[in-house]
């Protein structure tokens, strides 16, 4: 009764701390989404209710076809370097061969160096081998920028593996493959998912790269707003970001409801 | 949801056509090559299309354009920087008869010594302004007379100078009676700017820092450009720009041709239509810096920004033009501004 | 012994196939542009057009001619700690609760929420942070609401500016990556222990950290390694303190044309991180024992 009590009151105090949490990873959306509604073009306040930022958005084709563009090129970047990453994830950590550590330590530089130098090498190094730019080149640097990420994610999740259990599967005469599609992968999937979260938030933010590897023209969100920067952006910029994180959030949402891949328990 | 199908179908249908008469302008984004209404009657007149893109900084200009052989069409060059890109052989010298409104421009930005060099001239002179001070009406009821104000100890914490070294040596410069373009005596700019430092609130980096600075009041003086001055009291901003006694630093742009450019006659038509007093009339209304067309700025109405500036009779007298830097300078200037950053 | 043999060798190209795509893209688009890079590091000019170039040290000597570069790469390496430090002790119990507390379906819901925030752009959250903190901001209103004496709370442009920001950027690889590894360890292990009488501190200790170690330390590289070479945060929150190492190699191929000395700053930047995890992974290995 008392182990009870006490259970109850940790969970308690548990779940104000997590809400806690969530509100101060928030606050700075919810002060964008209020931005957004917010008349003032300078971000000033007092508050003043006005929905003229979303009109002047959906007349703007360049933050739409903008927007439109981050999304698709964040999604075939997820795609690629959660299917890459996870791969290499398995290798590292399954087998054991000379160079491993070196193969290892190799996913620090594009995480350490900033990305404006990476960039920039990337950019004369294209140039240099007649890759050039073009929407290619802009998914080539975002995938190589993501992976390191996602194969960080997914080894430290695959660290936690039993690896009798995989045995025991084989040694019943289960094939490689299937011990892996049926034992270990839905282990590691919530480290699959979280890499490839990771991954889109690495390219949907991705600006150096897209800013010197797309064609004239060809704008991301992201190259859009620090080119507009210099002469000042307006909270159009906040109301796309709204509406795309509550597009997210609500898809997201529908997506848990559905399916069940915080790990089993 | 039409406009957004429009916006999506636009991005994933038209291919990459390079079309005989599409203009490519470098330039920064917002600054009068990309007015939409300007676009637009340029390209009903003349069946040509206009793509930009966007550069950062001055240095991202020259990586652009070495490793965008043939890229561009139209780019627009800082007269300070433009001898660094001629000497690199990026540039085409600029045929003068191209031009109809050429002979209206002012023969002292013509013979910019940053945009000439071996007797041609490599960009054409378009838009010139001021770096300067502009403070907050609702903190000044006199408007400050010398560059002293941002050294008032009344507003530290309330003051900015550009994250720039060029810049903060040249206002240094200023503030110590030198010359900007030959500072004989560095240790005084030095000691000029290390008292300065703790009076500064922040840095800023652009027109969206400095707005949003000032309207929240965190700056109460602060140095800015003369054409961003009009655009943010254009938007409302409650300020005033004001060149001091100890004067101010000029620059000047110029549109320029690159070398490889697949258009060169509609990039001249394109930079004669920048050039055009209709143009600047329309561009001052939105904010915009001086023009180097004389027959431009006469024919602005007596009420804008940029003839109230100019009526100012000591003003050429006081407006130090920015003349080209070698890389030496530029980076001995970075490594003296970034040991006072760094004592921070 | 020759079947021996063999499988090794199947294991071989299996690691191989598997390896390849990833290590021959990261090839392709990061490691050989680094190399150029590194490779100017050594010229005293970019070899671009006909310029003037011949190899030189003097991009690396440079680093130690000024303290400027020696005092921000140990300021921007203490940002380093403070932040990872602070995600730490911020992220593992916030994972603990998502992993052990919650329950059922609001687990897989939560999860996703705490990385959302992050599918928009940096620059625009850290201009919010700006709003919120400054005079007069968000927080400041927000305060003297709920307090009954008149304060004035302005943090923007400090050092506590850009330790919030950063804090809020990269808590949530601490809290998803000790997460997976929280979330793997067999509830009844730790009631096992509890049943035998062992203390939270000691089941902690002795149980959780290490069988959660492998997350918690990919979380704390992931915030540690971009924190120390971070610029954009520091320069817009921390105002006139926001100069950091991060600062100088941007200065250098944005303010003027050095690529070379900015990419030797980059590589002395690498190298010291790559030093400091090397220091400390046999550290906190036994540390884990």
């Amino acid at each position: 009764m008392k182990a009870q009590l006490r259970t109850r009151v940790t969970t308690g105090i548990g779940i104000f701390y997590l809400s806690s949490i969530l509100f101060f990873l928030y606050a700075p959306i919810l002060v964008m989404a209020a931005m957004s509604f917010n008349a003032s073009e300078f971000y000033q306040l007092p508050f003043q209710f006005s929905t003229q930022w979303y009109e002047r958005m959906w007349e703007n084709e360049a933050i739409l076809s903008a927007a439109w563009r981050s999304i698709w090129i964040a999604i075939v970047t997820t795609v690629f370097a959660t299917a890459l990453g996870t791969a290499a994830s398995v290798a590292l950590w399954r087998y054991d061969f000379p160079g491993k550590r070196i193969l290892q330590v190799l996913l620090f530089p594009p995480i350490a160096i900033p990305w404006l130098i990476t960039g920039t090498a990337m950019l004369i190094f294209f140039f240099g081998v007649g890759i050039g730019r073009g929407t290619p080149a802009v998914i080539l640097g975002h995938v190589a920028l993501a992976l390191p990420y996602v194969i960080v994610v997914v080894t430290a999740r695959l660290a936690t593996f039993d690896r009798t259990l995989e045995e025991a599967a084989r040694s019943l005469g289960a094939r490689p493959w299937m011990v892996t599609r049926r034992v270990m992968l839905p282990w590691i999937a919530p480290g699959v998912i979280a890499g490839a979260l990771f991954a889109f938030a690495v390219s949907f933010d991705q600006f150096v790269i897209s800013y010197f590897l797309s064609e004239p023209g060809d704008s991301t969100l992201p190259v859009l707003i620090y080119t507009a920067i210099r002469k000042g952006f307006t909270p159009e910029i906040n109301a796309i970001s709204t509406i795309i994180i509550a597009v997210s959030m609500v898809v997201m949402l529908t997506a848990a409801r559905f399916t069940k891949f915080g790990g089993e328990k | 949801m039409t406009r957004l199908l429009t916006a999506i179908a636009a991005v994933t249908l038209t291919a990459p056509a390079l079309h005989a008469d599409e203009i490519r302008v470098l330039n920064w984004q917002g600054y009068g090559t990309d007015l939409e209404w300007a676009v637009e009657a340029y390209e009903e007149a003349t069946g040509n299309t206009v793509v930009h893109e966007y550069f950062n900084s001055e240095q991202e200009t020259l990586t652009k354009m070495r490793t965008n052989i043939g890229a561009y069409d139209v780019v627009l060059i800082n007269s300070s920087f433009t001898p660094q890109v001629v000497a690199e052989g990026l540039l085409d010298p600029i045929d003068t008869s191209k031009l109809k409104n050429f002979s209206n421009l002012d023969p002292a930005f013509v013979g910019n010594a940053g945009l000439n060099g071996e007797g041609e001239l490599y960009g054409v002179p378009w838009a010139w302004g001021m770096t300067s001070i502009a403070v907050s009406n609702a903190d000044f009821d006199d408007m400050p007379t010398s560059l002293s104000v941002l050294w008032d100890p009344k507003w530290e914490g309330r003051v900015s100078i550009r994250d720039d070294a060029v810049e903060a040596v040249q206002i240094g410069a200023l503030a110590t009676g030198q010359n900007i373009n030959d500072v004989q005596d560095l240790e005084a700019v030095r000691s000029k700017l290390t008292d300065l430092m703790p009076s500064i609130s922040t840095y800023w980096g652009s027109e969206n820092d400095w707005n949003q600075n000032m309207a929240s009041g965190s700056f109460a003086a602060a140095t800015y450009w003369s054409g961003s001055a009009a655009r943010s009291i254009g938007k409302g901003l409650d300020i005033t720009f004001v060149v001091p006694d100890e004067g101010a630093i000029g620059w000047l742009d110029g549109l320029s041709v690159p070398k490889d450019s697949a258009n060169k006659d509609a990039a001249y038509s394109f930079i004669d239509w920048m050039i055009d007093p209709e143009f600047y009339v329309g561009w001052d209304k939105e904010g915009a810096p001086g023009s180097a067309n004389t027959a431009a700025t006469a024919a602005l109405p007596d009420d804008s920004f940029n003839k109230a500036i100019l009526k100012d009779p000591t003003l050429t007298t006081k407006v130090q033009f920015m003349q080209p830097l070698a890389d030496e300078k530029r980076e001995e200037f970075l490594k003296l501004w970034q040991d006072l950053k760094a004592a921070q | 012994m020759s079947g021996g043999i063999n499988i090794a060798r199947t294991d071989k190209l299996r690691a191989f196939a598997l390896l390849s795509p990833a290590y021959l893209w990261l090839t392709l688009a990061v490691f050989l542009p680094l190399s150029a890079m590194a490779f100017f590091s050594f010229l005293t000019e970019v070899p671009f057009g006909d310029a003037e170039w011949s190899v030189t040290l003097t991009n690396y000597s440079a680093f130690f001619e000024s303290s400027t570069f020696s005092r921000l790469l140990l300021k921007s390496v203490m940002l380093g700690v403070k932040v990872t430090a602070l995600c730490v002790l911020i992220g593992f119990p916030c994972a603990w609760v998502l992993a052990k507390m919650i329950k059922g379906r609001a687990r897989e819901a939560l999860f996703l929420m705490v990385i959302l925030p992050f599918w928009s752009n940096s620059l625009v959250r850290i201009f919010s942070w700006a709003i919120v903190l400054r005079g007069n901001g968000v927080l400041d209103k927000f305060v003297n609401a709920i307090w009954p004496w008149d304060v004035k709370v302005n943090l923007l442009f400090s050092e506590w500016a850009i330790v919030i920001g950063l804090v809020h950027s990269y808590l949530p690889y601490v809290i998803l990556t000790s997460y997976l590894a929280l979330q793997a360890i067999d509830d009844s292990l730790i009631e096992a222990a509890r049943s035998l009488g062992a203390k939270w501190w000691t089941i902690l200790w002795r149980i959780v950290l290490p069988l959660s170690a492998p997350g918690l330390l990919a979380g704390a590289v992931l915030v540690f390694v971009p924190v120390v070479g971070s610029f954009m945060e520091p320069r817009i929150l921390g105002g006139r303190m926001g100069t950091y190492y991060g600062t100088l190699i941007e200065d250098q191929f944005v303010a003027v044309f050095n690529w070379p000395l900015g990419a030797a700053l980059s590589f002395i930047l690498l190298a010291v991180v790559l030093i400091i995890l090397a220091v400390a992974s046999p550290i906190l290995k036994r540390a884990q024992t």
